[in-house]
């Protein structure tokens, strides 16, 4: 027996909107909650400390070109989704 | 003198339905070179054929049956199952174009937004010329069941009127799609809505010219005594073919555009 070395792993927990295999339209919902619940904050002039759970998850579950791509979208004002 | 012993028509040997095979494999290749090496001869070569085949055909089978005698009850019952089958497959055919609106439209992927219509496209407003065309090929289908009525009962003169007012309906709402197409904000070109649309309404609009078509060679017969109140199936084909049309609009019209707005 080597050393017991434990790391807590985790990732996003289950999402009963999302129950399907297809977990595209997880990614992309927290994508944009996470940056209406910035924007929205902002504009309140409030801490974004509450929208830290969004960005977890997406960065969880989306494969990272897609948010790179997004990312892009945003600073061009190409990004098709309503922020 | 020999007699059939039966109540079917075996009809002559036919150049038609060969030719009409050339025209179709003319067409056909045609179109790929038309997309894939920018020349249209060859499919102007098979459409122009194509027309002339069915012109022909049909003038035979015109012959055969109004001037010659051979569509007995027996005949005229196969025609249409004919009629009914052909319909039948043209149901399936837009069907799929129906199942592509609903994938695209029901799950709007991100790249759309993830909304229906995507960001970016401004659809038209169903409560104005697609309104309008609606009503029009409703009242085209009353106006044709009135032709039909007319035929029924002697009524030459009625008959004419409200056949003639059928293909006019007709030719409105093609005028009318066609101004529709040429001022729409989006085009074919603009992602899976652009296709969806064009492609769905594309189609219907083809076949409303076939339908319109169809019912000027009947007005043309109609007008030659070709029909009796008994016996006028060609006439009955094209009006089941103009129900279709119409049904397959009101489908049309509240998904794609209605709920797809």
């Amino acid at each position: 027996r080597g050393g017991d070395i434990r790391v807590t792993m985790g990732t996003a927990p289950f999402d009963s909107r999302f129950p399907n295999q297809n977990q595209t339209r997880n990614c992309w919902q927290n994508y944009l909650d996470f940056h209406r619940c910035e924007k929205a904050m902002a504009a309140k002039g409030a801490d974004a400390a509450p929208c830290q759970w969004y960005y977890r998850v997406y960065k969880s579950l989306c494969p990272s070109e897609w948010v790179t791509t997004w990312d892009e979208y945003r600073e061009e004002g190409t990004f098709p989704g309503k922020i | 003198m020999a007699h059939q012993a039966h109540s079917y028509h075996m009809v002559d040997p036919s150049p038609w339905p060969i030719l009409g095979a050339a025209a179709a494999l003319l067409t056909t290749s045609g179109l790929a070179v038309w997309f894939h090496h920018h020349s249209t001869q060859l499919l102007t070569l098979g459409l122009l054929s194509m027309l002339l085949i069915m012109l022909q055909w049909w003038r035979d089978i015109v012959r055969e049956s109004t001037f010659q005698g051979h569509h007995t009850p027996t005949v005229q019952k196969g025609l249409r199952y004919g009629m009914i089958l052909f319909i039948t497959s043209e149901a399936f055919f837009f069907l799929g174009f129906f199942w592509a609106f609903f994938h695209s439209s029901l799950a709007p992927t991100p790249e759309l937004g993830g909304q229906w219509p995507p960001t970016g496209v401004n659809p038209l407003n169903p409560l104005e010329v697609p309104l309008l065309n609606t009503a029009i090929l409703l009242a085209s289908g009353v106006t044709v069941t009135w032709a039909h009525h007319s035929i029924t009962e002697s009524n030459q003169k009625q008959a004419i009127h409200a056949l003639t007012l059928t293909i006019l309906l007709g030719l409105y709402f093609t005028a009318l799609q066609a101004t529709e197409y040429y001022e729409a904000p989006f085009s074919i070109a603009d992602g899976i809505y652009g296709s969806t649309f064009f492609v769905a309404t594309g189609f219907h609009g083809l076949h409303v010219i076939i339908g319109s078509s169809f019912l000027s060679i009947c007005l043309l017969r109609l007008a030659k005594f070709h029909f009796t109140p008994h016996h006028h199936f060609g006439f009955e084909a094209a009006a089941w073919y103009w129900h279709f049309v119409d049904i397959i609009w009101l489908f049309l019209y509240t998904t794609i555009y209605w709920w797809g707005s």
